[in-house]
């Protein structure tokens, strides 16, 4: 079926919705951690301490779901992203794109905010058969947290086991944190990502900060 | 009583592990002392010469310290110089001294050394004999009351601060390949050979330095001190990454699939506060591939005559006191042994300085090494005797000896009396078996070692050392290095080689055999002898168990619930295996016979803070906000708890009452225009092309025809038939569906629609997702809504026509793009906006930038609450509580019976007791006098004048003041409510008075709907 097929038969009988939810230049984005001002405690809070934080704000983030024997699932996501699907528990990444693998039939992408209504468009031109895409970007927002004591923060934090030999680089576990939960991501040997739910990011902010008060901490911009 | 307070009259001038250059003062019931760095309260106090440091329980006896760690059962205190930091229930053997150390005793009453209760205590034991805890479980619950009252101030363990806690506790979650319990030889050699594999090792504690009893040991180790082999193991432990050092850290908890609660105190060794920024207890929930324990054992005391006199202390606590940390608790020492191990107290009391009377060995022919060595000293030893009997009563006095038969059941005579000050008993170890218990294994008796080891168990545990009967040191160090490898191996570490067991040369003693006694006989009857006191912290004599197996408690579970035996915080560490000895005999069995009771967590008590963690305060629960939240707080608005969520409950202005402001913003949405956060509401989005038969499936009411544009409400129901949520479902596109659900029934409608799928139809293509944070929705209700959206939104045509009731469509609303629902909760024309949350603040602000000459007015839950029930809709979770069908709530309409598939509650709803006639059925209530309230919860009856109990008809669930209709509005079930249109129930109130109602449609506002559908 030609691109432009489909796209004519898709106006005929939408099977989904589709909506840039972006406005353009002049309404203001507020990520779920604007009202705690990340910037200012970055340009005059505490500049010593071993556990680093970062909100990287504002990103697009899609839920994918479909089965991996979906064959224009699999192929549709590495022909529009140029690479492929992680197995369990991994993540991929190119560029400013990755993707973390979150349940058998579920994985989390995350882009640039802008390109998420575009990708997702793209998605659904290639893949066919039983599929979802879920725009969550506004959901939830993606965590920094880097410095030696990272990872005893994270111990205070959640119960799963965190040495190299069970969380290499790379892996993601979907978990409790706290009392909320996270997509915890280790991406480098210090340094892990936390996809958190908006509701719960003001809770968790608070748990950050009072779990990293021994070590210190010191927010990044 | 008075002290010379900078004597420490007991110190010795040299020796120990004390640090004498870093002197240190504390306070112990008012009093300052001296004492040292390396101290423990406990240690400080006996150098100091106090004696007694508490009274007992039941008798209140003055006692003193016993032991020297985990096992003292008397010098618990309560601690803390100010309210804040009070902490009750501290072994003064295990709280190390700091500097301002403030200590109060806590069963005296008044006072430790001068206590009224004492008078009282020798009539008082009378009035509370042996089954006293045990009986009063068989009283009526009144009276009770009065005992616990009197056993609790009797009793006084300790109080909680009643400020709060300054302090942080935390908690810390840890992963280990090998835990290792016990850092004396056989843990230190564990952990080092599991270590040198390269697997993770954590070594825990309870003590502030590692090495067990070899801190205070004379042993040598490879021909050195056995202290230097500590502390050069301690070093190589410490240069390893993948071994965790756990000093003062007591493992409480070994509970099931090897998970451990380790109690670590990081700064109880150094000042009443934590200092600023520190943790002051953190506790360690560790998962262990594999578990050695190297716990050690716990010397046990004779059971003699006045054993509780303050002097009478463990033969290894003695040596521990004067080798570690040059302590002599006394001056003229008796010695009771069962086998060669006390007499090394004797030796040590005799190198500081200080005189030996006698050792009294019970053992008719002694021979090992020991005892030679007694006699080349000039010690006396005598024989074939006992200790039948101490004098004194604040301090021992003296030490009645006689001598025994070779079963130590009979005195055969000699009775003379020895005077000395302290008496040391040392009747053999039992193995510290509580962790092994944990997890439900009964530990096993071994006769040859006289004492119970750790038992057979589902656990991936080892045990090593003195735990499992090893006592010698060569054998301690060299189980401890196999058991450490092969719990490596077994975790995936090593191939269990024996080049990583490392066997140390140490210098065996040896020693003669040990007789088996428990009990000392007297020359009187147990029951006409002095106390002889079994568990001392429950005061439970040997008495007290033979007469509860006299009165047939032949159980030894029964036995300790009848006496109280072991139900001390110390969990019976000294008492217990005494007790079981001596009911064994007292019923003619042997001990394995009789059963051991078996130990539960916490090892130690713990604190209430370590437990807590950070889930106090702030962190207590997650408080969850919507997108909004800022403008809320700063427009005054009053919470509720909704689930996890803040909810705006009413925006208040200055000098209104609550009901002002429900009052003022009811009329504004009736009157022009309202605006309610209901970002909150549960938001599933659904796709597949199986998404309409799903809902169909799970929403009792009809979905097939839902067109692409319309939005439908829905009942969810349980298999009974019962409803659980509510909500509205918008079709976006033929295979695509956003679904509602109430603010507190998101997750669990998830997980619902999750499990179906995924349990009964995992053959329909769907898939579901949470949206919920993903949309704020702004929902604006009034006549002016259209007007004022229109202010906002160029490309989404409002008209009546084009966007009906039930309609949704897509466009920018304040230049956001914007999916706008004309449904509505409040019966005016209402259009709910959802925009990505991170714009919801923008457009919220926007909306109240033209909303201003709409009046727009902010309302919270309780506005709407009164707005949709003067429109009669129900909300899922007040108006239902699991036991109301769909006709209950009077909604047949929103029940499809004809859906080609079944749907779930379906059978349900058709079970002969749901279809019956006069079930409770959901209706409106109007009182007679408009303007009362009824009290929501209020029980329905037709005759306020029947006796009680009256004949209920049902309750009210909703009840509210309507400011628009000028009286107060009610929605309650009634039995058989829908056929009593026009009939008076009455709703008797806790004052006496009625409330009467009359029985009408729920529907109190516009009942044809003309005000939504303009």
């Amino acid at each position: 079926m030609s691109e432009l097929l489909m796209a004519e038969q898709e106006i005929q009988t939408p099977l989904h919705a589709q909506m840039n939810q972006l406005p353009g230049e002049g309404p203001r984005a507020e990520s779920p951690l604007y009202h705690a001002d990340l910037t200012s405690i970055a340009n005059h809070g505490p500049v010593d301490g071993s556990v680093h934080l970062q909100e990287l704000a504002l990103l697009g983030h899609l839920v994918l779901r479909g089965s991996p024997q979906n064959e224009s699932f699999v192929t549709g996501f590495a022909q529009v992203m140029g690479f492929a699907l992680p197995g369990p528990m991994q993540s991929a990444e190119t560029g400013d794109a990755s993707v973390r693998w979150i349940a058998p039939d579920e994985w989390l992408l995350i882009v640039p905010g802008s390109e998420a209504f575009s990708l997702e468009k793209r998605l659904r031109e290639v893949i066919s058969g039983h599929y979802s895409i879920a725009n969550v970007s506004g959901g939830q927002t993606v965590l920094v947290l880097a410095g030696r004591d990272a990872v005893n923060v994270l111990k205070k934090s959640t119960g799963y086991d965190l040495h190299d030999s069970n969380f290499p680089v790379g892996k993601v576990v979907t978990t409790t944190f706290a009392k909320a939960s996270a997509v915890i991501r280790r991406i480098g040997p210090q340094k892990w990502e936390l996809v958190v739910r908006r509701s719960f990011s003001d809770y968790l902010w608070l748990w950050l900060q009072d779990a990293s008060a021994e070590y210190g901490l010191i927010v990044r911009g | 009583m008075h002290h010379n307070s900078m004597t420490q009259q007991n110190r010795l001038q040299t020796g120990g592990r004390i640090n004498r250059s870093r002197p240190l003062s504390f306070k112990y019931n008012g009093t300052s002392y001296p004492g040292f760095e390396g101290d423990t309260l406990a240690s400080a106090l006996l150098a100091n010469g106090v004696d007694v440091v508490g009274r007992s329980f039941k008798y209140s006896r003055p006692r003193g310290i016993i032991a020297a760690g985990a096992d003292e059962p008397n010098a618990v205190l309560q601690l803390g110089a100010t309210e804040a930091t009070q902490v009750p229930n501290v072994r003064a053997t295990q709280q190390e001294l700091f500097d301002g150390l403030v200590s109060t005793s806590t069963n005296g009453w008044p006072s430790t050394d001068n206590d009224m209760m004492s008078y009282i205590g020798k009539v008082g034991g009378r009035m509370m004999p042996p089954g006293f805890y045990y009986k009063t479980f068989m009283y009526p619950q009144s009276l009770w009351d009065t005992y616990e009252k009197f056993i609790r101030k009797a009793a006084g363990l300790g109080r909680s601060p009643v400020e709060n806690d300054p302090d942080i506790y935390d908690q810390l979650n840890q992963h280990t390949d090998v835990m290792v319990v016990g850092a004396g030889p056989a843990g230190l050699s564990a952990a080092l050979s599991a270590g040198r594999t390269g697997a993770r090792v954590i070594l825990a504690d309870e003590q502030a330095e590692f090495g067990g009893m070899l801190l205070h040991s004379d042993e040598k180790i490879n021909g050195k001190p056995a202290a230097e082999w500590v502390a050069s193991v301690t070093k190589e432990l410490r240069a390893m990454d993948n071994v965790m050092l756990l000093p003062r850290s007591t493992v409480n908890g070994y509970h099931d699939h090897n998970f451990l609660t380790i109690h670590e105190r990081r700064t109880d060794h150094l000042a009443d506060l934590a200092p600023k920024g520190q943790v002051r207890q953190r506790m360690h929930r560790v998962r262990a591939g594999w578990v050695v324990l190297a716990t050690g054992a716990i010397e046990r005391p004779l059971v003699y005559g006045n054993n509780d006199v303050p002097g009478c202390m463990l033969a290894s606590a003695v040596s521990t006191y004067i080798k570690r940390y040059a302590v002599v608790p006394g001056n003229e020492l008796v010695v009771m042994t069962t086998s060669d191990r006390g007499y090394k107290s004797a030796f040590d009391w005799q190198d500081a300085g200080r005189k030996v009377v006698a050792i009294v060995d019970t053992r008719a022919e002694p021979s090992g090494a020991c005892v030679v060595e007694a006699q080349k000293r000039g010690l006396k030893v005598i024989k074939g005797s006992a200790v039948i009997e101490v004098k004194g009563s604040k301090r021992v006095s003296g030490a009645v000896i006689a001598s025994i038969d070779a079963s130590g059941n009979k005195v055969t005579g000699n009775v003379r009396r020895l005077s000395c000050d302290t008496v040391a008993s040392a009747g053999g170890w039992s193995p510290a078996v509580h962790l092994s218990c944990h997890a439900g294994s009964r530990p096993d008796w071994r006769d040859d070692i006289q004492a119970f080891v750790p038992g057979k168990t589902v656990q991936k545990q080892l045990t090593a050392g003195a735990v499992n009967g090893s006592y010698s040191l060569v054998v301690c160090l060299e189980e401890g290095a196999r058991r450490g490898v092969l719990a490596a191996a077994n975790a995936g570490f090593g191939d269990q080689s024996d080049e990583l067991v490392e066997v140390a040369l140490v210098d065996e003693v040896k020693e003669g055999p040990t007789m088996t006694l428990f009990h000392i006989p007297h020359t009187k009857s147990t029951s006409r002898a002095p106390k002889q006191f079994v568990d001392y912290q429950t005061d439970v004599t040997a008495a007290g168990i033979e007469v509860a197996t006299r009165e047939g408690y032949e159980s030894i579970e029964h036995v300790k619930r009848y006496t109280a035996m072991g139900f001390g915080t110390d969990q019976g560490k000294l008492g217990n295996i005494n007790g079981m000895a001596i009911a064994a005999k007292s019923m003619n069995k042997t001990i394995p016979e009789t059963g051991t009771t078996i130990f539960r967590p916490n090892y130690t008590p713990i604190t209430f803070g370590a437990i807590a963690g950070r889930n106090c305060g702030e962190l207590f629960d997650p408080k969850r906000y919507s997108a909004m939240h800022r403008w809320h707080l700063e427009n005054g608005a009053k919470f509720e708890d909704v689930g996890q969520w803040k909810r705006p409950w009413y925006f208040p202005q200055p000098g209104e009452s609550m009901q002002d402001s429900l009052n003022r913003e009811c009329k504004a949405v009736r009157d022009s225009a309202g605006i309610l956060d209901a970002s909150t509401l549960g938001k599933i989005d659904i796709q597949g092309k199986d998404a309409r038969e799903f809902l169909g499936r799970v929403y009792s009411n009809a979905w097939a025809k839902l067109g692409v544009g319309k939005c439908r409400y829905g009942l969810m129901c349980g298999e009974d038939g019962m409803v659980f949520d509510d909500g509205v479902t918008a079709c976006l596109a033929d295979n695509h569906f956003v679904m509602t659900t109430t603010t507190g029934g998101a997750a669990r409608v998830l997980e619902w629609l999750e499990l179906y799928h995924q349990t009964e139809w995992p053959e329909m293509e769907v898939y579901f997702n949470t949206v919920t944070d993903h949309w704020s929705t702004l929902t604006i209700s009034g006549p002016n809504s259209r007007k004022l959206l229109a202010e906002l939104t160029d490309d989404i045509d409002l008209s009546k026509d084009s966007f009906k009731f039930m309609d949704w469509k897509a466009g920018t609303v304040a230049g956001v793009p914007a999916r706008v629902f004309r449904i509505s909760f409040t019966g005016e024309l209402s259009f709910e906006v959802n925009v990505q949350a991170n714009y919801g603040m923008y457009v919220w602000e926007k909306v109240f930038e033209v909303g201003a000459k709409y009046n727009l007015t902010p309302y919270g839950t309780e506005t709407m609450h009164v707005l949709r029930a003067e429109k009669g809709f129900i909300i899922a979770g007040q108006d239902t509580d699991g036991s109301v069908t769909p006709i209950d709530l009077g909604m047949s309409w929103c029940v499809a019976n004809k859906k080609p598939f079944s749907y779930i509650g379906k059978r349900g709803m058709a079970r002969e007791d749901c279809v019956k006639e006069n079930r409770k059925q959901l209706v409106g209530l109007k009182t007679k006098n408009p303007q009362l309230v009824i009290p929501e919860g209020s029980q329905a009856v037709a005759d306020p004048k029947q006796p009680i109990p009256m004949t209920m008809l049902g309750h009210v669930t909703s009840s509210y003041y309507s400011a628009c209709l000028n009286h107060s509005i009610a929605m309650g079930f009634v039995r058989g409510g829908l056929s009593r249109m026009g009939e008076t129930v009455y709703y008797p109130q806790p004052d006496g008075s009625v409330i009467e109602a009359e029985v009408c449609s729920p529907i109190f506002l516009d009942p044809e709907g003309a005000r939504q559908n303009v």
